[in-house]
């Protein structure tokens, strides 16, 4: 009855697709986008050819932290909609073959969160002990500051309690006691109503801090790791099939952590790799990109790496920066092009000049790296941002469907939009826009449709071992994906090679593995002359790429 | 299996033709066959062979694989090398044809099944413009190098990469196994660092994007005046190598505490190494050379009471010498300069003659990209050398100084480096007058240069 694969590690070769709900489709002319607005465009979600939606939070809350400050995980933010919006989403969704993960806030909650607002009245109520009080602001002070911007310390003095409670990030979100059973059974109620509903999986925000420990940093504490596999155990045992995908802002070789055994999160962000991307356009060569592939650990059997170019938030340089395993803190210092635009939140399309090659082959790299990639809505027609809106506003701006009034995301008052269309000449929604370059077929769009659809067709991508090829040219990056022929003898062989310099190149490839093959383009199904002993050479126009196909021709 | 004088016969045509022959391509009168033995009999057979070229003691020793097999059979490997081919010869196994066993990709592997027993390989490629080797990559991880010319006592390349890599120095390929013959070194089989790209590749491409970052600047009105491009400063621009210096500087200073901690360190002597450099100058002739500039170095290092330790260095150290790779630089290849004897290149000296090395590589670098591009960019590549030049140094001198292997005194070390980027400056004219002359500017702008300094 579902057209939805019923392949349970789907995500392995599913590609992502982030929606900022507030900024997608505003079906009720309110001047804010909504669940309902979602659904409207499944059509083109589906069109596009992506696998599965992943939603910002879309649950009550003040609305402080743009919404990972949840004050009821079991009701929507009411001007997204109601339950039964939610619902509609999703069985519209699975209608449709796509699938719909959800952001979920474990760590902590909204200070209007009823949980806390009945814990902070006094010290016997009975969730008094649901969040982390103390007498005074000395405890766990190995633990970092990270929003060192606004937050002086991880405590705040609370004047109704007379005692300090404990915060990862914002003073008004305090960390839920995970030490107390109730709490861990609270979330996982949080966990399985959503699951019933029909949501296939959650992206957990901010995962290695839902235990404290004296002594310690706090983060990736044995004791989280522990709650997730109970958590992965209970979603396995009652919900086959679904989808955890770790936040660990951390550096590949720990993060793998959270795979566990491949009993822990089913997927977690590689987050290194995108500066590196942008670190290696900018030296026109590959080693940025190597390094951290070569440091990054396998993903266990059934686990895999989520990658992105961008997403909702600003690249956060904590964790390229790591001094003593990398050079490229250093690096980033001194380039200041580098510190500029990768500090702040920016979209794809002005971080690389609006440049159309350069777009193309960041996206190759994105759909062929091991990984299952995720797209930020509006990237796929060339989006720009907004960089006077300030901090994550940026990079939300409305969806820009069409020329018409207000982009075509909303048909409310100009003056009533929670945020301004783009309107500059270059990126601006008259020029840049879903309509037009769905019309247009050498659009950006369709080219990346048209790749998607190109990808599909070879899980390899999804599930391949992933090998760099030698090349004596710096500026090539070259790699090979290769899934053995299983029983039905269908192994398949792909070949990228991809050129980071803004000039033409050549590049002679040992490829004597595969003598007597034959490289067919995966996109023209053109085939290349066959492999021999001698170096397959190869010439790649500025910021070209080429995705073969290695098969045998009669 | 083949009689020692038909091959001798056969090496005097071929061995004028190969690049690693010293002798160039004037033809030999005797080549005499002084060393023989069949390492496969079966077909395609394979011969080893010493060639003595020159007559008595003082001849030059080299090594041929020599491949045989049946006339008339295809060899699809030799296309494109007809250099390589020593024409048919009479076996005791029939007629047949014989030629470098080292292209053919099947013999290759069965020398390495020889060199190295425990090893399982299955596909050898040639290595391409080798100069004073022949080197094989197999299986696309294992490197195997094979000495041409021969020499009694340790191979320099052998002996230095086997010490350091025992010593735990992370910077040199795994060595695998050496092939020796009584007291000479053949051949060596090492790791393959697959996925490196040498320094002077890196270099290059570093320069070509500071040169194009200059031709794209964004120009505010069209005027009818030329606009004049303004000069780039190359930390500005994406491609800044000044990371990778830096890296490779310290890579090469932990290079000299390795081989000054495996083959120790004496007290340098200055007045030897002047007199060494003063000879090369006075066999050096040239009408653009400011003699008495290039003397003021010679003369300047002859008065420093303490120039460093001597000790154990790499002796030809350029960017073609160095890989990157994704877990930083390596150092390749310890053999030395070509064209010095053994006991020269094995021979102590100052660590900055390395420097110098590498010091006049970046000059190197920076004039030939902007040869490429029509010689503009004058101003950009003088500021990329500097930039790098600076970069090198700051990773390399306070780790160099801290383990003693320069001297304490900045001017000193200053003295000693001139001197040797003087020598080395003398020794690229040399080679470039014979070779490329056209780039015999580059080592005269860098003596023009040390002269003023």
């Amino acid at each position: 009855m579902s057209p939805l694969t019923p392949d349970d590690r789907w995500y392995q070769r599913a590609v992502f697709y982030e929606v900022f709900v507030r900024g997608f489709f505003d079906a009720n002319g309110d001047g804010t986008g909504d669940l309902r607005g979602l659904t409207e465009k499944l059509d083109y979600l589906e069109w596009l050819g992506i696998d599965c939606i992943w939603l910002l939070p879309f649950y009550q809350s003040p609305l402080r932290d743009g919404g990972y400050d949840i004050s009821d995980f079991f009701t929507c933010l009411p001007e997204y909609g109601d339950l039964g919006d939610a619902v509609q989403l999703v069985e519209d969704a699975h209608r449709r073959g796509i699938r719909v993960i959800a952001d979920l806030v474990m760590n902590h909650t909204s200070d209007e969160h009823p949980w806390f607002v009945e814990s902070r009245q006094d010290r016997t109520n009975p969730k008094a002990d649901w969040y982390v009080w103390a007498d005074d602001d000395q405890r766990w002070s190995e633990a970092r500051i990270i929003f060192v911007d606004t937050e002086k310390s991880n405590w705040t003095w609370d004047a109704a309690r007379q005692q300090y409670f404990w915060h990862r990030f914002f003073g008004h979100q305090p960390d839920l006691n995970y030490r107390n059973p109730e709490v861990q059974d609270a979330m996982l109620d949080v966990v399985r109503f959503w699951l019933d509903i029909g949501l296939d999986g959650f992206r957990l925000d901010a995962v290695p801090y839902l235990y404290e420990r004296d002594g310690t940093g706090g983060e990736n504490l044995p004791e989280t790791h522990e709650y997730l596999k109970r958590l992965r155990k209970e979603v396995d045992a009652a919900f086959p099939g679904k989808v955890l995908l770790a936040e660990a802002n951390q550096w590949p070789s720990d993060v793998t952590d959270y795979f566990g055994d491949g009993d822990e999160c089913h997927m977690a962000f590689h987050f290194p790799l995108m500066p590196r991307m942008f670190m290696a356009l900018r030296r026109e060569q590959r080693y940025p990109i190597t390094e951290i592939l070569a440091q990054t650990p396998e993903a266990p059997d059934g686990c895999q790496w989520g990658i992105f170019l961008r997403n909702h938030d600003e690249l956060t340089l904590e964790m390229v920066t790591d001094e003593e395993r990398d050079y490229m803190w250093a690096e980033y210092a001194k380039d200041p092009r580098m510190k500029r635009n990768l500090g702040i939140g920016r979209r794809l399309a002005p971080l690389i000049d609006n440049d159309r090659r350069v777009g193309e082959l960041f996206h190759a790299l994105l759909f062929s790296l091991p990984g299952s990639p995720i797209l930020y809505y509006g990237d796929e027609i060339g989006m720009g941002d907004n960089i006077y809106l300030g901090d994550r506003d940026t990079v939300r701006t409305p969806m820009q469907w069409s020329p018409d009034r207000n982009a075509g995301f909303s048909r409310a008052d100009f003056a009533q939009l929670y945020l301004p269309p783009l309107m500059d000449p270059v990126f601006g929604y008259q020029a840049v826009n879903v309509e037009g370059e769905m019309r247009d077929p050498s659009s950006f769009l369709h080219w990346l449709r048209r790749m998607l659809e190109v990808r599909s067709h070879h899980p390899v991508f999804g599930t391949g071992s992933f090998e760099v090829l030698s090349a004596e040219n710096p500026s090539v990056l070259a790699f090979v994906r290769e899934r053995p022929a299983d029983e039905d003898g269908d192994g398949d062989i792909v070949l990228c090679v991809n050129n980071l310099s803004r000039f033409a190149q050549p590049v002679e490839l040992q490829l004597g593995r595969f003598a007597g093959k034959t490289p067919v383009e995966l996109v023209g199904r053109v085939p290349f002359p066959p492999i021999g002993e001698l170096p397959y050479l190869l010439t790649l126009g500025p910021h070209f790429f080429f995705w073969f196909e290695l098969v045998d021709l009669p | 299996m083949i009689a020692p004088d038909v091959l001798a016969k056969a090496l005097i045509e071929f061995l004028p033709r190969q690049r690693w022959f010293a002798a160039g391509e004037a033809p030999v009168g005797d080549v005499a066959v002084v060393d023989l033995e069949v390492l496969r009999r079966a077909w395609p057979a394979l011969v080893w062979v010493e060639a003595r070229v020159g007559t008595g003691a003082s001849g030059d020793r080299y090594q041929v694989l020599v491949a045989l097999r049946p006339s008339g059979e295809p060899a699809p490997f030799l296309q494109g090398h007809p250099d390589l081919t020593l024409g048919e010869l009479d076996t005791d196994a029939g007629p047949a044809y014989g030629y470098d066993a080292l292209v053919d990709p099947d013999l290759a592997v069965e020398l390495v099944r020889i060199i190295a027993p425990d090893e399982d390989v299955t596909r050898a490629r040639l290595v391409p413009g080798e100069q004073s080797n022949t080197s094989v990559v197999i299986d696309e991880r294992l490197f195997l190098k094979v000495f041409r010319r021969l020499h009694a006592g340790p191979n320099p390349e052998v002996e230095v990469t086997r010490e350091l890599f025992e010593r735990a120095f992370l910077h040199v390929v795994e060595p695998v196994a050496e092939w020796r013959r009584g007291d000479t070194d053949l051949a060596v089989l090492q790791g393959y660092l697959g996925g490196g790209v040498d320094g002077w590749a890196m270099a290059l491409t570093s320069l070509r994007d500071l040169f194009a970052v200059q031709e794209t600047q964004p120009i505010p009105i069209i005027s009818d005046t030329d606009p004049v491009p303004e000069p780039v400063d190359p930390s500005a621009a994406g491609g800044d190598f000044s990371g990778e210096a830096e890296r490779l500087g310290e890579m090469t200073a932990a290079l000299h505490v390795a081989m000054a901690d495996v083959f120790g360190r004496a007290r340098g002597d200055a007045g030897v190494w002047a007199d060494t450099i003063d000879d090369r100058l006075r066999r050096m002739q040239h009408r653009e050379i400011d003699r008495d500039g290039a003397q003021a170095h010679i003369e300047a290092l002859r008065r420093i009471d303490d120039p460093g330790p001597s000790i154990r260095v790499h002796g030809d150290y350029h960017l073609g010498q160095v890989m990157r790779t994704d877990e930083g630089w390596y150092v390749l290849d310890f053999e030395g300069e070509p064209a010095l004897t053994i006991e020269a290149r094995r021979r102590p000296t100052s660590a900055l003659k390395d420097v110098a090395g590498m010091l006049r590589s970046l000059h190197y670098a920076s004039m030939v990209a902007m040869f490429e591009r029509d010689e503009e960019h004058t101003t950009e590549a003088a500021a990329w050398e500097q930039r790098n030049r600076e970069a090198f140094l700051a990773g390399y001198l306070p780790r160099a100084r801290a383990a003693g292997v320069v001297p304490d005194d900045r001017a000193a070390t200053a003295a000693v480096l001139a001197a040797f980027e003087t020598e080395k400056a003398l020794y690229e004219l040399g080679y470039e007058q014979a070779h490329r002359p056209d780039w015999a500017r580059i080592p005269l702008a860098a003596l023009r240069r040390l002269s003023l300094a």
